[in-house]
């Protein structure tokens, strides 16, 4: 695991501030990232690492880790004070004799119950796993460290270890290591005020009988007793009710007692519950990964890590050019009327319709040699009038439009029209003919024929008064038409 | 020595308008690359793209021009250089290069041919609505004299026009058998390893690397696909989880309804956002469109009886209607139990949180409040949708600019989520209400994780689920 869990409580509270307040603007850090390559993971966290330094995040990280070592120095504090007076209070000023009951139940007594309430937590459920003294901590801090970063900080500590289950043990070791220092500063109070002061202990009953006392010390002091920590005798116990005087040593042998049963029932089981919450956190938290579908990570793995990247152009795209009409030349013999289609597919039935007489049907040309052979037919003798048919639904390309330039230069009067001829169906590519067409030198009127009526114009004698059609820019304006006195009678 | 798998230079190339560019932006996932149009000569220059495996590039694409005059320039070619002379394909169209007409005529086949040349093979582009004509023959004569492999590619497969029967025997007669059929606007799941198992048939020297990168787009679909499953699931929890109090005032209730339905949009909109960045599409990809994810294009409002209708969900007895449309009332029985189950979780992970927050909701229940989360058949709905739109994004081509039909998608699988009960992670999710990120209540939690993990799992498909 190359990643620091700082980098990774940083990439969190991003992750929380972007799905919270919208995703911040990161092309250059993106950039970066993308450029250093590597992982998926490591290219998250160089992003991560910029962002936070470009939006000093770092040092908002730092400060709030400052002020909540600073909270948790004052913990410390409180909870070495708490634990000395505990101590003190628990013996005493030495003018009375030392009520061993009342003494071990104020010394172990809350610790007993919240460790056992922390042992319990494992049979159930977590839910929302935290303490009280976790909760204090979070909250002061966040009092503390002001900003709205700061807010974000604990809640992407929360969300890290809640996501590697390292919550509670994380919680542990926090009120572990409070409680221990609690009970090892009451410990060394306690220490210090047998050593200095003269105590005498002793039990106190109204109902309990005196048995009751020897079972009750028997019991708590057989696990001190194994590990070396001398066990009064049943008749010290019985001795030490406060009604006879007692030597010294008894009093000693009590503080030692005292003392094994502080170090048994408190300062060990603390101990070991730190190092095993300890043990835990790191462990769990070492497996710390990203989880790549979170949503915040999810999303930027394109970003990230695309699929692709473009490497650019050859060279500038040309301007779009397309075959113009040429001008006939003079002196054409136009004679004919001819229908055509062009690349026509076999579910267009050709002729589209029953052709009236005298129209010349050149069929419906396709490959290169047909196109020849029907250049060659119109050049040799050129048509007074062409209607020409085409696929409506393919697209037009430049191949095509030349073609029909080509004609239109061999033709008196050329038409189009687009099959199949139905207006609605289509008609995007219709468009795109007609605008290229157009764009060609074809009038409008050339183009907007449909079948029928364009078959009846193409079977019509060239009216002479309406000769020539509708001149185009590229014939010229006034210009005097080439066919227009060598019309057939 | 262990040089990385040598990299592949594919040239994209076909007639006019058949969907090269669109083909390279559903193979490199950028929806930003070239441009595209329903128009002849759309792309008018060489434009390159690489395909990257964990961030080595494997494959370099380079998008066309349209051949449009193939039958123009052949003619030329047999002007240039007569079928009788000893000079092979690669030979004539070097010939052609060096021709004036190749900077002014045929300055786009120029640029096609020149690029073929350079590269390993070509992608020949079909759009298979369009008839098989002698210029395409010819077309493909010009290209497959450059003496590199091509691959046929019929694209608009879907189409219900298509002449997929005639293209393939077509192809079959110039000797090309390795076709692929590839929707660039809805590709099939496999597409591309079809694509790319084809390839490797004619260019066996580049197996290796086709493999990776067939690998590799495998990984990638499935990270997709389990990321989006994820991005929903942490959506259901969100919304499951929302729970708001108010007085039970009907005044103050219809607010808390309205609040409660403003915050469910917002989440599903950001769901929606996040799954199309995921998948690489952005709202301008459809330009004719806002956003046909918003409003009456994608189905209806979240909360709209007719939106669940459509949906074949069963509407639940109690659903309300009008101001009070979506939202569940809490019973007082379920706050109950639900009480319960809040205070052994409370229990376990610190006492006095969960205990402060039980206070709280009890307080306030004493108080008169009541509580309302969102309704169950929305919760389906909001689930349907969501897995839709993933259903969409996997089969949508990066060229695709028309508006996703949802009710089209819904497959077998989802039948689960119409009817019988929620998932037990959902109903979970509704007795945690720290679990919503739309609240301030909002908490982390392990459990909250494991259940996205969980749901996602049984959004995935029922089997799954069992």
């Amino acid at each position: 695991m190359a990643y620091t869990f700082n980098e990774h409580w940083i990439t969190e509270t991003l992750r929380l501030r972007e799905s919270l307040w919208g995703p911040l603007e990161d092309s250059a850090e993106a950039g970066r990232a993308r450029a250093q390559g590597g992982s998926f993971d490591a290219r998250l966290l160089t992003r991560s690492r910029l962002l936070a330094r470009r939006e000093r995040l770092d040092d908002a990280l730092e400060r709030w880790r400052r002020i909540a070592r600073l909270v948790l120095m004052l913990f410390a504090l409180a909870a070495i004070l708490a634990g000395g007076a505990v101590a003190a209070g628990a013996l005493g000023s030495g003018g009375r004799p030392v009520n061993l009951a009342v003494a071990v139940t104020a010394l172990l007594g809350l610790n007993t119950i919240s460790f056992l309430l922390w042992a319990a937590s494992f049979g159930m459920q977590a839910g929302a796993a935290g303490s009280l003294l976790t909760d204090a901590w979070l909250k002061l801090t966040r009092k503390l460290a002001k900003g709205p970063d700061a807010a974000l900080l604990p809640r992407a500590l929360l969300e890290l270890t809640a996501r590697q289950r390292a919550s509670r043990w994380a919680a542990g070791v926090l009120s572990h290591w409070l409680w221990l220092l609690a009970l090892l500063s009451a410990f060394a109070t306690l220490l210090a005020l047998l050593a200095t002061r003269r105590y005498t202990f002793q039990w106190e009953t109204t109902v309990l009988s005196p048995d009751t006392f020897v079972t009750m010390v028997k019991t708590l002091g057989w696990l001190p007793s194994i590990l070396g920590f001398p066990q009064p005798s049943a008749d010290t116990i019985r001795a030490s009710d406060g009604l006879q005087d007692l030597p010294e040593s008894a009093h000693a042998l009590w503080s030692v007692w005292l003392l094994g049963v502080m170090v048994i029932y408190g300062l060990i089981p603390r101990f070991a519950a730190l190092t095993l919450s300890a043990i835990m956190m790191r462990r769990r938290m070492s497996r710390l990964a990203i989880n790549p579908s979170l949503p915040g990570i999810a999303e930027l793995r394109d970003r990230l890590m695309p699929a692709s990247v473009n490497t650019g152009t050859d060279a500038p795209a040309p301007s779009p050019d397309s075959a113009f009409i040429q001008r006939p030349a003079p002196g054409r013999q136009w004679g004919r009327r001819r229908l055509l289609g062009i690349e026509l597919p076999d579910d267009l039935p050709w002729p589209p319709q029953t052709i009236p007489p005298g129209i010349d049907d050149l069929g419906v040309i396709d490959t290169r040699e047909q196109r020849h052979r029907v250049l060659d037919a119109m050049r040799e003798a050129p048509a007074e009038r062409l209607l020409v048919c085409c696929d409506a639904r393919q697209t037009p390309d430049r191949g095509a439009i030349a073609l029909l330039a080509e004609l239109a230069s061999l033709t008196s009067d050329i038409r189009l029209a687009l099959l199949p001829d139905n207006r609605s169906a289509g008609s995007g590519r219709s468009l795109q003919w007609r605008e290229q067409l157009m764009r060609s030198g074809f009038t409008a009127e050339q183009l907007s024929a449909s079948v029928p009526t364009a078959l009846e114009w193409l079977s019509t004698e060239a009216d002479p008064s309406s000769q020539p059609p509708t001149p185009t820019a590229f014939r010229g304006q006034g210009e005097p038409h080439a066919g227009q006195g060598e019309e057939p009678a | 020595m262990n040089a990385a798998p040598p990299s592949l230079r594919l040239a994209v190339v076909g007639h006019t308008n058949t969907g090269k560019t669109s083909l390279l932006r559903t193979l490199s996932r950028n929806p930003d690359f070239g441009e595209v149009q329903d128009y002849p000569g759309t792309t008018r220059h060489v434009e390159g793209v690489r395909l990257l495996t964990g961030g080595v590039s494997t494959i370099e694409l380079f998008d066309t021009p349209g051949m449009e005059d193939g039958m123009a320039l052949l003619d030329y070619l047999d002007q240039l250089a007569p079928r009788g002379a000893r000079l092979d394909g690669p030979a004539r169209i070097q010939r052609f290069l060096e021709s004036p007409e190749s900077l002014r005529r045929f300055e786009q086949e120029a640029r096609v041919l020149r690029k073929l040349l350079e590269c390993d093979a070509g992608l020949y582009v079909v759009d298979a609505r369009d008839p098989v004509l002698a210029k395409h023959r010819d077309e493909l004569a010009i290209l497959a004299s450059c003496g590199h492999p091509l691959l046929p590619v019929l694209n608009f497969t879907h189409s219900p026009d298509h002449r997929i029967g005639e293209w393939r025997s077509a192809m079959a007669r110039l000797g090309l058998h390795a076709i692929v059929e590839f929707d660039t606007i809805a590709p099939p799941l496999d597409g591309e390893d079809q694509l790319y198992d084809k390839l490797a048939l004619l260019l066996d020297a580049y197996a290796p690397t086709l493999r990776a990168l067939k690998q590799d787009v495998a990984e990638q679909r499935r990270q997709r696909h389990l990321d989006a499953l994820a991005l929903v699931a942490e959506m259901l929890i969100d919304v499951a989880s929302l729970r708001l109090s108010s007085p039970a005032e009907q005044k103050t209730l219809e607010q808390s309804a309205e609040t409660l339905r403003r915050l469910a949009r917002q989440r599903e909109q950001r769901g929606i956002d996040a799954l199309l960045k995921r998948y690489n599409f952005r709202r301008t990809d459809f330009p004719h469109h806002t956003l046909p994810l918003q409003g009456e294009r994608w189905g209806m409002d979240l909360f709209h009886p007719q939106a669940l209708k459509e949906m074949g969900i069963h509407l639940g007895k109690g659903m309300a209607a009008g101001a009070m449309a979506g939202a569940t009332l809490d019973m007082f029985t379920a706050g109950l139990s639900l009480g319960a189950a809040t205070l052994i979780g409370a229990t376990a992970g610190g006492l006095w949180q969960g205990a402060d927050k039980l206070g709280r909701r009890l307080l306030g229940r004493i108080r008169g409040f009541q509580e309302m989360t969102v309704d169950d058949a929305v919760l389906r709905l909001l689930a349907l949708r969501g897995l839709a739109l993933i259903a969409a994004l996997e089969r949508r081509g990066h060229a695709a600019q028309t508006p996703i039909d949802m009710q089209a998608l819904i497959e077998d699988g989802a039948e689960a989520w119409r009817k019988g009960q929620l998932p037990e992670t959902l109903r979970e999710a509704r007795s945690w209400p720290e679990w919503s990120t739309l609240t301030e209540h909002y908490e982390p939690s392990a459990r909250r994780t494991q259940a996205v993990r969980k749901l996602a799992a049984e959004l995935e498909g029922p089997a799954a689920a069992r």
